[in-house]
């Protein structure tokens, strides 16, 4: 590894809960711990913390303020915090890293959904002018992508039920999974649609949690880490907003960030993608570029747990968990944000050649 | 592990916005208002619903180029909606549709209310039913409907040009409470002024702080200290108020910093009790006054002011 | 190391008004972004990815605006990122997209920042609602106080800087305020608003955007031969630190003197005083240009106000503050923190037309965000090598 790589050398996944009684600063706190007791560090030796949350989840204005306390800002410290996921937020501990001035960050995202009805929230990062006063929230978006698949024969109900079994009974072996366990596809199609075409275990659960990451410069990293996990390429892309403007069968901005990301240049083991309607696993692979046989969301991914403002930190920690342990060398993280999959981040990580 | 629960409290984030709309989206609003559809040139492209820039490059579209589109259109595709939340145009069942209009290359999304799931379709044809009482909005167009004529048609008219639009958000929230606090009310009631003692640095916090932000300690019921009912005014401002939705305030009020005696505790932006505007000042000894389960402030107790120039710094 | 060379080579703003009812969202953030992109003389296609910086999405009621706005800032098929960092977001909005300049990320980077307070209200925001809000006037109120007391300043000094700022601000069309006859007996008969402050020494509620260009080394160098002035970034620097805890002196807090110290290391400044040239600091209420003075070591402790007294802080004294007018005199909360950096930039351009300081070759930025404890700030120059290191 040259000098300039940077790796994960540590992680924490918080409780996921349909409702937690603690604060996201207690989750923080307990997150923050953890990652960096993973590390073999102390929070005196982070140089840089950025923190992902979203005042509208927290339902309150500037929430970010207090979670500095259990972060750990004292003495005073270089940090930041973005309104999005904590994999955006540890995307700018990343580029900060690669200044080359210091040597190890943190990142963390958090965020508690069972606070307020996400049908009423949603519509709130919608166009303001066209979308928004129609209370057009998430789920009916992605529902209008799923029926688009379906019209164009690139996925069937029964192939997105069989999506979601898989993850499910996948996230069984996941301590961190909060809806786990087969179930009877067939049974399950009879069952009513919540915003047809989408059926109850399509979507995800509601999900209170948080996760950390700490990431460090290689020769850090070396010097405190026998196995970290390699940031091989890291990048996220855009496209415009309006559903109605856009090709929904495609997700151009995840393929534009897994080529920025590199993902070409060697197979990829295994990917953690930010699917949180069944239906958009399949958009997913393709515009990863991932064959059938790639195992996708081993740890059952959004539809076991899916904490907002956290759940694409937590593929990335995933995707370095699984590296570690030896479940593949090559792994791809996925995040998303916006309707019908607007905004999309790619990271690539490798473990050590063995 | 599952924290202790210590209930919830109900809270709602509610607000009347204005927007502003500027040009386009202006005239397409007013459009609504008298019954038309419309879109903008984009190229050999006509967006509906309009946008100021096309959207591929950010590039300026010309303002002026709008087109009616519709007032029909297709359906391609659209999700149904068996439970309509506050924030949706029908409040009963209901499809979401991308719509293309005549003459659109784009999608517009509205409500379709066609009955029933099963008269819903991709490729089906909707036309606008129209509000009578229209405000320049996108629910001037209370809904589609299956087939090819628009319903609700008259002669009105905008007498202006539309360029405000107003929104009102309302979310309610149910939040937990977090043990600290919970247990900081319950001596709030029982009229004990608690603090939380820092293990490591012995600093004291007020009853509901989390965590010690110095040592990035955890804060717990271990920690609780009794603090006296006393304390010293350090620091303060007299706000005159100003009104906003929510204000419950008409005349000027102090908020005032308050040293608890023998600890280090600053608590913040205090109200004071018997201590009119004008006689408020560092240094005036005060006691705790309790209201309803709460502290009600804080009133002088007779007792000289203490002098010391280091007072006013102590803020926090 | 892969810290590469970065520079500002378009800035551009909105004319900040109360409310800018005649144009849309969108086009609040287009209009600072084309006269950026015009200052550049760039197109939307050859920005390679867009930084976005605003203050709690409750002032407008638009949650992730970073989503809606991806397309009105050119940014399809671009990374788009959005900071949040309280009122010091508009300057980490400027620093977050240096590093992606400096790391060699991407080429040419545009940052914009805005808030679009007249949509909703700020004083609701702040207060999540509720009410007896104390208003960030009411919660930074004490600080002045005690500002006063250890510095034993004579009261008119925030009157003074108040009408300072507001004279800087008639020479900047951009400027909210445009308060002709200001005076300091207009400030002192003002009303008292959360005393010690008074209205006219306090910030207004604006609706505005800010954005720059930032390029790198090539692109600096490029624009230079073409006889357009680039601000070359001589250091960045950002420090948060914790709200309250007993003994925390918010008026002098740790992070402002960390902040500018690790600012001053990277630019190789010794001494902030002479080296700098002028500062734009982030001063929405007048007691806060002698207490960042003081708290980034521009002034010795307890003297920051008498540079405002004898004239040192006015645009033709020794060391200009706030050319712009400040954010006294234009406060789009969330741009308000770029404004600062971009006026820095604009300076040292020697672009700044009516309040450009002779000779400027040095400026800094800076914001502070929440209860003074979020500080971003830069430096920028006329030359990569200001001080003949």
């Amino acid at each position: 590894m040259a000098s300039d790589d940077i790796a994960i050398i540590g992680w924490a996944v918080s409780p996921m809960e349909r409702r937690t009684a603690k604060s996201e600063q207690q989750m923080l706190f307990e997150v923050v711990t953890d990652a960096v007791d993973h590390a073999g560090i102390t929070r005196a030796d982070v140089d840089f913390t950025v923190a992902g949350s979203c005042d509208y989840v927290a339902g309150q204005a500037f929430s970010f303020v207090q979670n500095i306390d259990a972060v750990g800002a004292w003495p005073p410290k270089r940090d930041s915090h973005v309104e999005m996921d904590g994999a955006w937020a540890l995307y700018e501990t990343w580029v900060r890293l690669l200044s080359g001035d210091i040597d190890i960050a943190l990142a963390t995202g958090s965020g508690r959904s069972s606070t307020a009805d996400p049908a009423l929230i949603y519509p709130m990062e919608m166009d303001p002018f066209y979308l928004a006063p129609l209370g057009a929230d998430a789920m009916s978006f992605s529902a209008l992508q799923a029926r688009a698949l379906l019209d164009a024969g690139k996925v069937t109900e029964r192939q997105m039920a069989e999506i979601a079994l898989r993850s499910r009974a996948s996230a069984t072996s996941n301590p961190h999974a909060q809806v786990s366990g087969a179930f009877d596809v067939d049974a399950a199609l009879q069952t009513d649609y919540v915003r047809a075409p989408l059926r109850k275990h399509d979507l995800p659960p509601i999900t209170d949690g948080a996760a950390c990451v700490v990431i460090a410069r290689a020769d850090k990293a070396r010097e405190i880490c026998e196995n970290p996990v390699w940031i091989k390429g890291f990048a996220h892309y855009s496209e415009l907003h309006n559903p109605g403007m856009r090709d929904l069968l495609t997700s151009p901005s995840t393929t534009l960030a897994a080529k920025a990301a590199g993902i070409e240049e060697a197979p990829v083991d295994f990917a953690e993608v930010q699917a949180a309607f069944s239906h958009e696993e399949v958009i997913l692979r393709e515009a990863l570029g991932l064959g059938q046989d790639t195992p996708v969301n081993r740890s059952g991914g959004p539809l076991a747990a899916n904490p907002v403002m956290a759940t694409g930190l937590v593929r990335i920690a995933e995707t370095a968990r699984q590296i570690r342990e030896g479940q593949g060398r090559r792994g791809v993280a996925h995040s998303t944000s916006g309707p019908c999959l607007q905004q999309n981040l790619v990271c690539v990580l490798e473990g050590d050649a063995r | 592990m599952t924290a202790p629960s210590a209930g919830t409290v109900e809270m709602t984030i509610r607000f009347p916005y204005k927007r502003s709309l500027g040009p386009v989206i202006g005239a397409f609003m007013t459009g609504l208002a008298g019954q038309q559809i419309l879109g903008i040139r984009n190229g050999s492209e006509v967006m509906c619903p309009p946008l100021e820039w096309d959207p591929k490059t950010g590039k300026e579209l010309d303002h002026g180029a709008l087109v009616e589109v519709g007032p029909a259109g297709t359906v391609v595709s659209w999700t149904w909606v068996p439970k309509p939340s506050a924030q949706h145009p029908l409040d009963k069942p209901f499809a979401l549709a991308l719509i293309r209009l005549d003459g659109a290359d784009t999608a517009l999304t509205h409500a379709v209310d066609a009955g029933s799931i099963d008269a819903m379709s991709t490729g089906m044809r909707v036309a606008p039913r129209w509000k009578a009482e229209r405000q320049g909005h996108i629910t001037d167009i209370e809904a589609f409907v299956p087939g090819e004529d628009p319903q609700g048609l008259d002669d009105s008219r905008p007498e202006e040009p539309v360029t405000m639009m107003p929104y009102n958000a309302e979310i309610p929230y149910t939040l937990p409470i977090a043990v600290n606090t919970a247990r900081n009310a319950v001596a709030l009631k029982e009229k004990r002024l608690i603090g939380l003692r820092c293990p490591v640095c012995s600093r004291t916090y007020a009853g509901e702080r989390g965590f010690c932000p110095i040592d990035t300690t955890a804060l717990t019921a271990e920690h609780e200290v009794q603090l006296p009912q006393t304390g010293t005014l350090t620091n303060y401002t007299i706000i005159t108020p100003v009104q906003y939705p929510g204000q419950t305030e008409t005349e000027p009020f102090a908020r005032c910093m308050i040293l608890v005696d023998d600890s280090d505790l600053v608590i913040g932006y205090q109200p004071v009790i018997d201590l009119p505007v004008e006689q408020v000042r560092v240094g005036v000894r005060v006691k705790l006054v309790w209201g309803d389960g709460d502290i009600e402030g804080w009133q002088p107790t007779g007792e000289p002011d203490v002098d010391d120039p280091d007072l006013v710094n102590r803020i926090y | 190391m892969s810290h590469q060379p970065c520079a500002v080579v378009g800035v551009g703003q909105t004319h900040h008004k109360t409310r800018r009812w005649d144009v849309s969202l969108g086009g609040l953030v287009r209009e600072a972004a084309t006269r950026a992109l015009e200052d550049a003389q760039m197109d939307w296609s050859d920005i390679d990815a867009v930084v976005l910086g605003k203050a709690p999405d409750l002032f407008e009621g638009v949650m992730k605006p970073e989503l809606y706005l991806t397309d009105a800032l050119g940014a399809h098929g671009k990374p788009m990122f959005r900071v949040h960092t309280a009122g010091s977001v508009g300057a980490t909005t400027g620093i977050v997209a240096a590093h992606h300049v400096e790391t060699g990320r991407h080429k040419r980077v545009l940052a914009v920042a805005y808030q679009k307070q007249s949509e909703g209200n700020a004083q609701f925001a702040l207060g999540s609602g509720r009410g007896g809000s104390l208003g960030a006037g009411g919660a930074f109120a004490p600080y002045m106080r005690s500002y006063i007391a250890r510095s034993g300043s004579p009261l008119d000094i925030g009157p003074m800087v108040a009408v300072k700022d507001r004279l800087n601000a008639l020479k900047n069309p951009y400027a909210h305020l445009k308060l002709t006859d200001i005076s300091l007996e207009k400030v002192k008969e003002s009303p008292m608003m959360w005393e010690p402050v008074r209205y006219l020494e306090s910030c207004p509620s604006s609706d505005g955007a800010c954005a720059v260009v930032l390029t790198d080394e090539e692109g600096g160098k490029a624009a230079a031969a073409a006889g357009r002035a680039p601000a070359w970034i001589l250091g960045t620097a950002v420090r948060s630190e914790p709200s309250t805890f007993p003994g925390r002196d918010p008026v002098t807090p740790q992070g402002a003197f960390d902040c500018a110290d690790d600012l001053y290391r990277q630019a190789g400044i010794t001494n902030p005083r002479e080296q700098l040239d002028c500062a734009e600091l982030y001063v929405p209420f007048s007691w806060y240009e002698p207490m960042w003075l003081e708290a980034h070591r521009i002034a010795e402790k307890g003297r920051g106000w008498k540079m405002v007294e004898s004239g040192e802080t006015a645009l033709d004294g020794d060391f200009p503050v706030n050319m712009s007018g400040g954010v006294l005199s234009s406060n789009p909360i969330g741009a308000s923190g770029l404004l600062r950096l971009a006026e820095a930039a604009l300076q040292v351009r020697g672009m700044a037309g009516e309040h450009q300081v002779d000779g400027a070759k040095v400026a800094l930025g800076q914001a502070y965000g929440a209860a003074a404890q979020y500080f971003s700030m830069w430096v920028v120059a006329s030359s990569l090598d200001p001080f003949g290191r």
